[in-house]
């Protein structure tokens, strides 16, 4: 009997590691188990113990998820009980019908006072009072229905409460038999009967029970501990809100604040080289894209996209181009081009060799990852303040935020193809003496190349992406007529100026793809 | 045959973070690769290997998976660095090398063919084959003249021109000889080369590869996990297991007098008919004292048994068998021979 590895198949061997498994009871759970492992269907399997004890159970046999699961539903069994024994039903109605009460009071004070001097002041103060009495009536009614309802609310708990405790007893040995064959596979799945797991279990349920049996039940739990404990818990340490206001938050903010200011006038310098570098770069493909003729920018366009992409892609470049120049927006479409093309030639630049870098390194890697992930789901107005801090607004912040934003990808992909390139290739270049140089050039990024063309082209998708953002700090072109178009709800403005961004892409991206394929096909 | 080309002395190779103290505590204590596994956490590939290959050899490692035998030969061009011990290749120490020594050795004098071939997928045949000459730093005419000749001496000229991928698995592994043989290395590291491919095919390259090693004599360092490949190649045998070389010996040797049951077993299956000679098996002339000798055939003693049944099939005399000189110098009769061919079970 070989019950250590728990796959043998006899009969016998199966009882013995059921029974090593469940510790105690091992012939009411072997006869059960055996029973659900029978049946087909549905199976009627009843653990008393568990209806019982519910959660206490789970804790005990270290089903956990049990545990948990029955610890939620019992207590909002019991919630729906304790609003129905004790819970002040209704109270906001009471409190309102007492203001009114009182309010009565006074304007029938004021009528009788001013009774004998002004009668029209002592009518009008006594009309203002039966209304009100009107009003009163409603909100006693409204009470005393919701008072009425504990009966009701009552009896939903209790019939909750014995649903989940059959739920719980029919259940326990199905998630019992399912832990058991996970445990065969791997025995440091808990097993066996823990009574210290009880105790912990109790624990966990004196922690949370009560306070939110009370904090659900009790109509101003903080008011009732306050007067409980003499004002400590409830007043200085309330139990419905967490006792920090905004101390800590204005104060790091402010430190934020000074860090930021202390950067911008320390390393001004910095900042405006990084500005005059990208302004360079986009005045010079502004040059070429808007001062040269429209005429002679489509023909190269076109035939560009003839030559490295073929037909299709060359009538599809042409039908954008004419949609832009017809819609008049000619000028802009190409402002945002040079926009992106710059942000996306960046990104490349450095992204890759990076990529590169953190391909070959998994210590590099795992610092970047943590930057990588803030580059690409932190908002982008998060870094606009800062950005604008340091830059000012205008086309090269805008040029910086699409950086931020769109150079993820194409790290993150140059660096999966590097890691990619199969050790065997690499072992082969090396033993015909290739230097890392010579195997970086001739093995490692041909062999990644897929994978870096597919992040330069995510790059791209993801700068377009970038561009109406972009307009918000003053960066020119189709964002900021989206951005016009939000501002004054001008729905047909936004969607011809989203198509354009849109035709745009696709032209980019459909060159940059014919050519890339066009490289593999050669 | 001439002088040595190949020398390990006593290499041992320990994986793990903690090599160097397991190394200093084998030394030590003689620990087994089961307790150091257990004490060091660190797996030992090459135990205490020391032989020596001469120029022209075909030097077969024969092994199971995991022996240590592809561990073994990548230490030859220094992909693996031994924890302990030393080795030359060419009269040079391959330990004391720089760098740039190194990558000198591995582009000029040691070729390697690997298993999996390890072409690159973006290149033309041609430019795989002639990618050991790039690294050197030939120009283009050179590289491509030479790839030319190579590819022509496995039978591939008209393919220059295609990828890999479009090329069988047969024909990949003669781009990837081609490849080894482009810089005209001395030595020759085969990592299986064999194994991935299909028993035809297998047997095919087999004998390309034997007749293109006569011609060209490159010392050949064959690695495999086939006796029955080892035998045929091989003008030498070692047997690796568990990182150690178990035996070594020419294929008549390992099938003759395995040194321990390990071998035997794989012995076990081998045809003994080609590589059993009558000298093993006859009884000297001074011991026979069957029928009378006069007429029998004669026989020399470097005749192997299959030679020596068809000898046997025509007559009912035993067989004389000759020294080179032509003395007799033992008989072999067909109960002897029967027992020959049987092996072992005297």
């Amino acid at each position: 009997m070989s019950t250590e590895t728990g796959f043998d198949p006899g009969p016998k061997a199966l009882d013995s590691s059921v029974s090593q498994f469940v510790g105690q009871n091992a012939d009411y759970y072997a006869r059960e188990f055996e029973k659900i492992q029978g049946a087909t269907g549905f199976v009627v399997s009843w653990n008393s113990m568990a209806a019982v004890a519910g959660p206490l159970w789970g804790a005990a046999r270290g089903a956990w998820g049990f545990f948990w699961t029955f610890l939620v539903v019992e207590l909002f069994a019991l919630v729906q009980l304790g609003r129905g024994l004790w819970g002040e039903l209704g109270a906001d109605q009471i409190a309102r019908y007492e203001r009114l009460l009182a309010n009565i009071a006074k304007r029938e004070k004021q009528a009788a006072e001013v009774a004998a001097t002004d009668p029209a002041a002592a009518e009008s103060a006594l009309r203002i009072a039966d209304n009100l009495k009107r009003v009163a009536a409603r909100a006693k009614e409204q009470a005393d229905a919701a008072a009425g309802e504990a009966t009701e609310i009552l009896l939903i708990g209790i019939g909750l409460l014995i649903f989940v405790k059959l739920i719980e007893g029919l259940y326990a040995n199905l998630a019992y038999e399912k832990q058991y064959l996970r445990w065969r596979g791997r025995p440091s799945i808990p097993s066996g009967y823990k009574p210290n797991n009880i105790g912990f279990g109790a624990i966990l349920m004196v922690a949370i029970w009560p306070l939110t049996l009370f904090r659900f039940t009790v109509t101003d739990p903080d008011k009732l501990l306050a007067g409980l404990t003499g004002g400590f818990l409830g007043k200085t340490v309330p139990i419905t809100d967490f006792p920090v206001q905004k101390e800590f938050f204005a104060s790091w903010a402010k430190k934020g604040d000074a860090a930021f200011d202390w950067l911008s006038t320390n390393f001004g310098d910095v900042f405006n080289g990084v500005t005059a570098g990208i302004r360079a770069i986009l005045d010079g493909l502004e040059i070429v894209l808007i001062d040269t003729p429209w005429p002679v920018v489509m023909v190269v366009l076109v035939v560009m996209a003839f030559r490295l992409a073929g037909l299709r892609v060359a009538i599809f470049t042409a039908a954008s181009l004419i949609y832009l120049a017809m819609m008049g927006l000619w000028k802009i479409s190409m402002i945002t081009v040079a926009l992106i093309g710059t942000g996306a030639a960046l990104c490349v630049v450095i992204g890759i060799p990076l990529g590169i870098w953190f391909g070959k390194s998994r210590r590099a890697y795992a610092f970047a990852e943590p930057v990588l992930d803030f580059m690409q789901t932190m908002p982008a107005f998060v870094y606009l303040i800062p950005i604008i801090a340091f830059f000012g607004t205008g086309k090269p912040p805008g040029v910086l935020a699409t950086i931020i934003f769109a150079m993820p990808p194409v790290i993150r992909l140059t660096a999966l193809g590097m890691r990619g390139v199969p050790e065997t290739t690499k072992e082969a270049a090396v033993a015909f003496g290739c230097s890392k140089y010579q195997l970086l050039m001739n093995v490692e990024i041909p062999l990644a190349m897929p994978s870096i063309m597919t992040g330069i082209n995510q790059t791209i998708l993801m700068s377009l992406s970038m561009v109406v953002i972009a307009s918000l700090i003053g960066a020119e072109g189709l964002g900021a007529l989206i951005l016009e178009a939000l501002q004054y709800a001008a729905k047909g403005q936004g969607l011809l100026g989203g198509l354009a961004i849109l035709f745009c892409a696709m032209v980019i991206d459909r060159i940059a793809q014919g050519m890339y394929r066009r490289k593999m096909e050669s | 045959m001439g002088d040595e080309v190949i020398r390990l002395d006593a290499v041992w190779k320990i994986f793990g973070s903690r090599a160097t103290e397991a190394m200093a505590a084998i030394q030590q204590d003689n620990l087994s690769k089961a307790e150091v596994l257990e004490q060091f956490q660190c797996v030992v590939g090459v135990a205490d290997c020391s032989f020596s290959i001469e120029k022209g050899e075909i030097f077969c490692v024969m092994g199971l998976s995991g022996s240590g035998k592809s561990t073994m030969v990548r230490h030859l061009n220094r992909l693996i660095e031994p924890t302990s011990g030393s080795l030359s290749v060419l009269g040079r120490d391959m330990l004391g090398l720089n760098p740039e020594e190194l990558r000198e050795m591995r582009a000029r004098h040691i070729g390697m063919v690997f298993q999996h071939m390890a072409l690159l997928p973006h290149r033309t045949v041609r430019d795989n084959v002639a990618f050991p000459l790039q690294v050197r730093g030939e120009p283009k005419s050179q590289r491509w003249e030479v790839s030319q000749r190579c590819l022509n001496l496995v039978n591939l000229d008209g393919y220059e021109d295609r990828f890999p991928r479009e090329l069988s698995g047969g024909m990949q592994q003669r781009v990837g000889l081609a490849r080894a043989l482009a810089s005209d290395p001395e030595v020759l590291l085969m990592d299986e080369p064999f194994s991935a491919l299909d028993p035809l095919i297998r047997r095919q390259l087999q004998d390309q590869f034997m007749a293109l090693s006569a011609d060209m004599q490159k010392t050949t360092v064959f690695i495999t996990h086939d006796l029955d490949e080892a035998i045929r190649i091989g003008n030498r045998i070692a047997i690796m297991k568990d990182g150690r070389v178990v035996q070594i010996g020419t294929p008549e040797d390992i099938v003759t007098k395995p040194a321990d049951d390990y071998v035997k077993d794989f012995v076990e299956g081998i045809s003994r008919l080609k590589l059993v000679f009558a000298h093993t098996i006859m009884v000297p002339l001074d011991e026979y004292d069957g029928p009378s000798l006069d007429g029998a055939p004669k026989a020399s003693h470097g005749a192997d048994l299959d030679s020596l049944i068809d000898i046997s099939t025509g007559t009912d005399a035993p067989i004389v068998i000759q020294d080179d000189d032509g003395n007799d110098v033992g008989v072999i009769d067909k109960g002897t021979l029967l027992k020959g061919i049987q092996g072992g079970k005297a």
